[in-house]
């Protein structure tokens, strides 16, 4: 297996992660983040945190877990007094705000300039070992978050999950207590999140606040919305797709001869055309959610 | 369940086929720029840099007696995508070097990827001073920050401006600079009044323009990139900030393009000499190949770092990465003659000597002054 093929796949697995984190709150609990990029650098700055004060890897995880249960409880608290929209909009302003701290304030993590040197997980290993390692835990990670939303969706908690999308109201008068249970979504989600954002600062050995900016949350939605909204398979296949799509648009300009502007339009068509594209002509992704629970 | 799989079955066949790794007999090197973003003017630039180094070097005959050839792939300006193109030049194109990429935010992590897996990397422009810490196979073809600023400041304190404002462009290099610019300045006896870090890309820059007005500076000192340059030199001149006081640009090149003359009489500014001893050759081929001047200071290094990396190869006599490695030291112990000046590496790798420009601005052009 080719090492970039490798590569390509690791990442993916790591957006799938994240794909299905974000399905977890919008897809299946109608909690429209647009922040969720905010719970990725929780785990992202834990590690750089660690890095930086010289803790172990490990002791950066548990930080950036910490932080990412603490924000996404706030996130879960803030939606409780607002409609779904305004959440919306608060949740990509608190991630905005986010980035802006850690861009400005220079002492705490370097600023704009970030910080580099982190260990790569597994770099001692030799050869190709190195990169299928990572790839073989990122995918178990996967497969793990996989199967945790898989069991989610389909108990009884995620039956109330969908009425409190649905018809809020309705889940409110039969007794359910929908703030916990958008905190208990929330922080599941979160984790989810910032496991992903540790191994990535761990897989890219750099962290810095130009990697939260507010399109890598929209990258994420096209994942969501290409693969198909409140279906677990569909947006891990929607993370690979893109993921795969954007990496080897590359080796189509090697293929024609075409000029390296090329790589660039395709990239923004992909992205904004994929999401326009699948909004107008099949709104439910390409793996549309399964209607009636447990037989899905 | 057959849609399920017919998906990934059809995405794995078809990347099988794309991996397929390309045979080439020529010497093949990879460069990573920008090339979409706010950064593609001076990616541009440097992409042109590179088209004339690989002529140069196929019209004298090639590399050990093979065409060379430079794949360039977009960072389009940030970190993962550089990291993604970095390691497809790596592993599917098997170059044994990389070049790049503009901005430090990006060179630093693409850089230390190249660091691990053992490939030189040359670096044509970042200018952070972390970029001295990348790694041992990571070398610099420009003066970095410390160098620049240093130069600035004299400057600055030479025209008898000893309470400046500062303005930088709020990300990893506009920080380098204005930190450094700071400590070489009041090191010299003069005192920055304020330094404000603004945000790229906003519709307007007034609020920060009236922060630096209120300090009531001997000359404003600033460094930005094209767009932003150009609406900052706009509102400054509205706003009357001209009229008071002195402006002073730090790598005045990035934005002297993009900004209209009657917004900029009177500034000047410095950047790195993007033409050493030997370099008119290299301006002279520029303009005939692209019908205008430099669009940047920064497609000379690039340029040169081709020529390196090429020199480098032909004393290895092989692309083999430790032998390729050596010869880089060797070369850069020995100093190597680029259109950029003379290119001398220290123990770190980082270029020694750099030549700077004084500029003034004469309409739309920049003119040298001593």
């Amino acid at each position: 297996m080719s090492d970039f093929l490798i590569h390509v796949a690791a990442v993916s697995c790591l957006y799938g992660i994240l794909a299905l984190a974000l399905n977890l709150q919008m897809g299946f609990s109608g909690l429209v983040n647009f922040g969720l990029i905010a719970l990725f650098g929780c785990g992202s700055y834990g590690a750089a945190f660690a890095h930086l004060w010289g803790w172990p890897p490990l002791a950066g995880l548990a930080l950036g877990l910490v932080l990412a249960a603490l924000l996404g409880l706030f996130f879960a608290r803030l939606g409780a007094r607002m409609s779904e929209d305004y959440w919306g909009i608060a949740t990509l302003s608190l991630a905005e705000i986010m980035r802006l701290v850690f861009t400005n304030e220079q002492a705490l993590a370097g600023g704009a300039q970030g910080v580099s040197g982190l260990p790569v997980t597994f770099s001692t290993l030799a050869g190709q070992g190195a990169g299928l390692s990572r790839l073989a835990l990122y995918a178990a990670l996967l497969v793990a978050a996989f199967i945790l939303c898989q069991r989610i969706t389909r108990s009884g908690f995620g039956m109330a999950l969908k009425m409190m999308r649905e018809e809020p109201q309705l889940a409110r008068a039969l007794g359910y207590d929908l703030g916990r249970m958008r905190a208990i979504v929330m922080v599941i989600s979160s984790l989810m999140a910032a496991v992903a954002g540790f191994l990535y600062a761990h897989y890219l050995s750099f962290v810095g606040p130009e990697q939260l900016m507010s399109h890598e949350t929209f990258l994420i939605w096209s994942m969501v919305i290409i693969g198909g909204i409140a279906n677990n398979w569909g947006v891990v296949a929607g993370a690979f797709l893109m993921q795969f799509a954007l990496a080897y648009v590359p080796f189509v300009k090697d293929w024609l001869d075409l000029p390296t502007d090329f790589v660039a339009a395709t990239r923004l068509v992909i992205v904004g055309g994929g999401i326009l594209a699948f909004l107008i002509w099949r709104p439910k992704g390409l793996f549309p959610e399964r209607i009636g629970g447990s037989h899905g | 369940m057959t849609r399920k799989t017919l998906l990934p079955a059809a995405l794995l066949s078809a990347t099988t086929l794309l991996v397929a790794p390309a045979a080439f007999a020529d010497i093949t090197l990879g460069a990573v720029i920008p090339l979409s973003g706010s950064n593609a003017t001076p990616g541009e630039d440097q992409r042109r840099g590179i088209e004339i180094a690989v002529k140069e070097i196929n019209d004298a005959g090639g590399v050990l007696g093979e065409p060379l050839k430079v794949i360039v792939e977009d960072s389009a300006g940030k970190p993962q995508t550089a990291i993604d193109a970095a390691r497809k030049l790596v592993t599917v194109d098997q170059v044994p070097l990389v070049i790049g990429s503009y901005s430090s935010g990006i060179t630093l992590p693409m850089g230390e990827y190249l660091v691990q897996e053992g490939i030189p990397h040359l670096n044509p422009a970042s200018t952070s001073g972390l970029v001295r810490n990348i790694g041992d196979s990571s070398f610099s073809m420009v003066g970095l920050d410390n160098v620049s600023t240093e130069f600035a400041a004299k400057q600055v304190i030479a025209n008898g401006w000893k309470n400046v404002a500062v303005l930088a462009v709020n990300n990893a290099f506009g920080q380098g600079v204005a930190q450094e610019f700071r400590k070489h300045l009041e090191a010299m006896g003069g005192t920055v009044k304020t330094s404000v870090l603004f945000t790229g890309g906003q519709p307007s820059y007034r609020r920060e323009l009236q922060q630096l007005e209120a300090t009531d500076p001997d000359a404003y000192v600033f460094t930005a990139y094209g767009t932003d340059a150009a609406l900052i030199m706009q509102e400054s001149f509205e706003l009357g900030l001209q009229q008071d006081a002195p402006w002073y640009s730090i790598l005045i090149t990035m934005m002297n393009k993009d900004t209209a003359p009657e917004f900029k009489q009177g500034l000047t500014g410095m950047d790195v000499g993007y033409l050493g001893a030997g370099g008119e050759g290299y301006a002279a081929t520029y303009e005939a190949s692209y019908g205008e001047t430099f669009l940047s200071a920064y497609g000379g290094y690039a340029h040169d770092a081709v020529l390196f990396a090429a020199k480098a190869i032909e004393m290895a006599g092989s692309t083999d990465k430790a032998a390729l490695l050596a010869a880089i030291r060797t070369l850069g112990d020995e100093g190597f003659s680029g259109a950029t000046g003379e290119i001398r590496l220290d123990a770190n790798g980082q270029r020694m000597s750099q030549p700077y420009l004084k500029f003034k601005v004469e309409g739309n052009d920049l003119v040298q002054v001593d």
